[in-house]
């Protein structure tokens, strides 16, 4: 029963997951050129299939917003001419357009900006799978039954009058025999019109069997818990399963680590780890490899977020139970962050969470009610507790702030930065090929993303502000715990707020 | 080419046993079948006018198929797909006009010209034509939900385009029907322009069979068993059928050349019209729309079948005949299409808007321009020639009987 168990969660984990967890949208702050800019992408469940982009600016001398589709193996100059976008509203400065997604794998959206300051462009990555099935509608189900019986029954009729009528010269009678042997042939069609209906369904059903089988399903992932005297070390083997291949380019770091792992403690979600192991090959699957530091033992799920050099990036996820902590542990990685959460802030206007005995994190607001499918602001600001000013922070892995967002049933998972859902290294990746920066099998040349921790051109500078803005669309409504990371001091911390999302 | 009009009688007259008591007196009849001269009679514009839709659709479905190979975005609204609906539309309309003026308003000419369907009445044709448009419009909602359910195709075979294909096929068939009738009926001195009529429809009903099949028919196939297997199910039943029931001495002929000449005509002409791909990934970078490929060199099998039915015609059982057909099809159609096959696959000559053997569709990628140059190789455990070649002639033998038997009937319709 477990096991079947298993095998429904994997089928419906196969059917939402996207490069992130049950939120496909993606959704990009920053700039374009001179131009302050926010994209939102809404990938097509099908594929190929039209993209929404909605594109909104403050700036108030853009004269046109042009949107392309770069598929990452035959880049800009394999795109067509973009598309001019439509102004929804003057005052809003919102543009709204949409894009054909033709092929699987990675694609990004460059969203080219004219106006008096000049053009500006951003490449904002996007993933482009079949990731569900449309189903048939009651209306329309009603409307070919009924178009199909008329069908049918009309070429009975033709059958009949083809046979029989047809042939009698104008003029003469329609006889008893004519009509017998006319309806004898009518008999023998109408089995094979059956028949031939019937065929038409096997085939139909033969295409949704295949579509289904190129929806995109994660790569697999398979976790090992093993402990020593003073280690529990986490060993995950990551690797295409037969059922769908997604893996078939290298993976390339992003933010400098080839993997970011985030562990939840579920169902109660009250203990946190984001943590990046160390990779190595075997064979034909990857190894990661990290040490387990400071987690209470429990059942947790984890996310793994690993990008490809073609710009995609996946998420593998499983469930795994961490034994009572053995001896001293060390984190693998300097850059490794966990916390038990004892106290949880509902987020509410000028809700406060103390991060520490010296700051603390305020929800400083965003819409409230938080609405499910669309943009939000999920405002935050880290504060020095003894005068209450904004403090400056450190960058953390090359960001103001990273925040981790996971509905209670583990259903959504969506890791943040500031620039919203997108994957920098992605966006580098893309530029590089631009450039030119390929071999001739289609592979990044070496050095070709050197750099990468630094902010690309098109990339705004960083803000290190203590306010931060982390732009999202939640995917559904429901309850959401946000985990906030900050480097105030050298040290990172963890806001932790809950979401109620309607 | 000889264009003596054919005035021999079928082989199996559908006159019955016992005369039946003619509804109108039988000095009525040969006025009537005059059609204009008749003055009340089946009207000959209607014909006339669905073969128009017939040309229509099926120029609007070359260009339909050019459009998805060189643009490739397209909406309900492009050109070609307005003018396989106005096809549509103008045979259906016009042979929905046809059944209700027969039924409500028809001449007794006209009513006996007509088949009853669910109390209307009207010619076989327009009921297959009404049904042809039923099917369209059918496959309308389907394919969009089709699109919307597994995405934009660029497949020219699915489900939904099977059902348009269908409806087209039918739009076609009406045509053809209507014709065949007013051909059937009509006194010898004026079936020449029907018979000619009738031959242009036969290419379009040709083009039918040829735009079905082109997924199988690409010119890298043209040593592969399976491509001479699905073109001998195909067009020797067209061909036989046609040369049976079109009242022209070189009936298969005529028809095949005015398919081939359609089909070249619009290779050349589209490849005329700048075009630039508005889809990506972008790996062919075309300036043109792209033709369809070099239409196959049916003509040759077409004379064969011609002959062999002058020769043998009558003269022989019918499954002979059928088998002589067959062996004449696959024959003299291996022997031209193998070696052109090889000159469009390998020769440079081959490339270029003449032969268009390089129209490759824009998200070709640059990989496969070099496979399209080679034949591929046959597949291990492949039969030896011999057998394959006794397969096709079964299958063309199967072909062939089945349109022998098909021309006869379309002989014999006259409403």
């Amino acid at each position: 029963m477990k096991r079947i168990a298993g095998v429904a969660f994997s089928l419906i984990i196969a059917v939402v997951l996207s490069a992130h967890v049950g939120s496909p949208d993606v959704v990009f702050d920053g700039n374009a050129g001179p131009y302050p800019v926010r994209v939102i992408v809404r990938p097509p469940e099908v594929v190929p299939g039209l993209a929404d982009v909605v594109v909104r600016t403050d700036a108030h001398d853009v004269q046109r917003v042009v949107i392309r589709p770069v598929f990452w193996r035959a880049g800009v100059a394999g795109a067509p001419a973009g598309d001019t976008m439509h102004r929804v509203s003057a005052q809003d400065s919102l543009y709204t357009g949409q894009l054909w997604l033709m092929a699987y794998g990675s694609y990004s959206v460059y969203v080219t900006i004219t106006g008096a300051r000049g053009t500006g462009t951003v490449i904002v990555p996007v993933a482009s799978f079949a990731t569900g099935r449309l189903p048939l509608s009651r209306g329309l189900t009603a409307v070919l039954v009924v178009l199909g019986v008329l069908l049918i029954a009309g070429l009975l009729t033709i059958i009949r009058a083809a046979s029989g009528e047809s042939l009698v010269p104008p003029g003469e009678v329609f006889d008893a025999a004519r009509r017998r042997r006319a309806n004898l042939v009518t008999a023998i069609g109408a089995p094979v019109v059956a028949l031939l209906v019937f065929g038409g369904a096997r085939w139909w059903n033969a295409e949704d069997n295949a579509y289904r089988r190129n929806m995109y399903r994660p790569p697999a992932v398979y976790p090992t818990v093993s402990v020593d005297s003073a280690h529990r070390t986490l060993t995950l083997l990551v690797r295409d399963t037969a059922a769908f291949r997604a893996i078939f380019v290298p993976i390339i770091p992003d933010h400098g680590k080839m993997m970011h792992l985030f562990l939840v403690a579920m169902p109660r979600m009250d203990a946190f780890a984001h943590l990046h192991p160390i990779k190595s090959d075997t064979g034909a699957a990857m190894t990661f490899t990290t040490q387990l530091p400071g987690l209470s033992a429990g059942h947790y799920r984890l996310f793994g977020d690993i990008t490809l050099e073609n710009g995609l990036s996946l998420t593998v996820t499983d469930t795994i139970t961490v034994p009572d902590q053995k001896g001293a542990v060390a984190a693998s990685d300097s850059d490794d962050a966990w916390t038990l959460t004892y106290k949880v802030t509902r987020a509410a206007p000028g809700a406060v969470l103390p991060l520490d005995e010296r700051y603390s994190m305020e929800w400083s607001g965003g819409q409230t009610p938080l609405v499910a499918h669309q943009p939000v602001d999920l405002k935050f600001t880290v504060r020095d507790k003894t005068n209450g000013a904004v403090v400056p922070l450190q960058p953390y892995m090359g960001m103001a702030a990273h925040a981790v967002v996971v509905r209670n049933d583990a259903s959504v998972f969506i890791h943040l930065h500031p620039m919203g859902t997108v994957s920098t290294a992605a966006q580098q990746i893309f530029a590089a090929r631009d450039a030119g920066d390929t071999t001739a099998g289609g592979h990044l040349g070496a050095g070709a993303l050197d750099g990468a921790l630094t902010p690309s051109p098109g990339m705004p500078p960083m803000s290190m502000s203590g306010a931060l803005t982390f732009p999202y669309e939640f995917p559904e409504p429901g309850l959401y715990r946000i985990w906030v990371q900050v480097k105030p001091r050298g040290r990172v911390l963890t806001g932790t707020f809950d979401m109620d999302v309607h | 080419m000889a264009t003596t009009v054919r005035t021999a009688t079928p082989a199996t007259p559908a006159t019955p046993a016992t005369p039946a008591t003619p509804a109108i007196p039988p000095a009525a009849a040969p006025a009537s079948v005059g059609a204009r001269a008749t003055g009340g009679a089946p009207a000959r514009w209607h014909a006339y006018t669905v073969v128009f839709a017939a040309a229509c659709v099926m120029i609007g479905v070359y260009w339909d198929i050019s459009w998805h190979m060189s643009i490739g975005r397209d909406t309900f609204w492009t050109p070609a797909h307005l003018l396989i609906q106005a096809g549509g539309l103008i045979a259906g309309i016009s042979s929905g006009y046809v059944a209700l003026k027969t039924t409500f308003y028809g001449t007794e000419p006209e009513r006996n010209a007509a088949v009853g369907f669910w109390g209307f009445r009207a010619p076989l044709g327009a009921w297959i034509c009404i049904w042809g448009c039923g099917a369209m419009l059918t496959s309308a909602p389907f394919d969009n939900w089709w699109h919307n359910a597994y995405g934009l195709d660029v497949r020219i075979i699915s489900p939904p385009h099977a059902v348009l294909a269908i409806g087209i096929f039918s739009i076609v068939l009406g045509a053809l029907l209507l014709t065949l009738a007013q051909q059937n009926r009509a006194p010898d001195t004026e079936r020449g322009r029907l018979a000619w009529v009738l031959a242009l429809t036969g290419g379009f009903f040709l083009m039918n069979f040829a735009v079905f099949l082109t997924e199988y028919s690409q010119k890298q196939r043209m040593h592969s068993a399976l491509f001479y297997g699905v073109v001998a199910a195909t067009f020797p039943f067209a061909l036989t059928a046609l040369a049976r029931a079109i009242k022209l001495r070189w009936a298969a002929t005529a028809a095949a050349a005015f398919f081939t000449g359609i089909m070249l005509l619009l290779m050349w002409t589209i490849q005329l019209f700048p075009a630039t791909p508005k889809l990506g990934p972008i790996y062919q970078h075309i300036t043109h729309m792209l033709g369809l490929s070099f239409p196959l060199l049916i003509i040759v099998p077409a004379v064969g079948i011609d002959l062999v039915l002058h020769w043998l015609d009558g003269r022989v059982r019918a499954m002979v005949l059928a088998l002589c057909a067959a062996v004449v099809f696959v024959g003299t159609f291996a022997a031209v299409q193998w070696p052109f096959g090889t000159f469009l696959v390998t020769s440079p000559l081959a490339r270029g808007s003449l032969f268009n053997a390089d129209n490759y569709v824009y998200w070709m990628p640059p990989a496969f321009q070099a496979m399209m140059q080679h034949f591929p190789p046959p597949p291990t455990g492949a039969f030896p020639l011999w057998v394959h070649a006794i397969i096709t002639v079964a299958v063309a033998t199967v072909a062939c009987a089945l349109g022998l038997g098909r021309g006869d009937w379309m002989r014999r319709v006259r409403r």
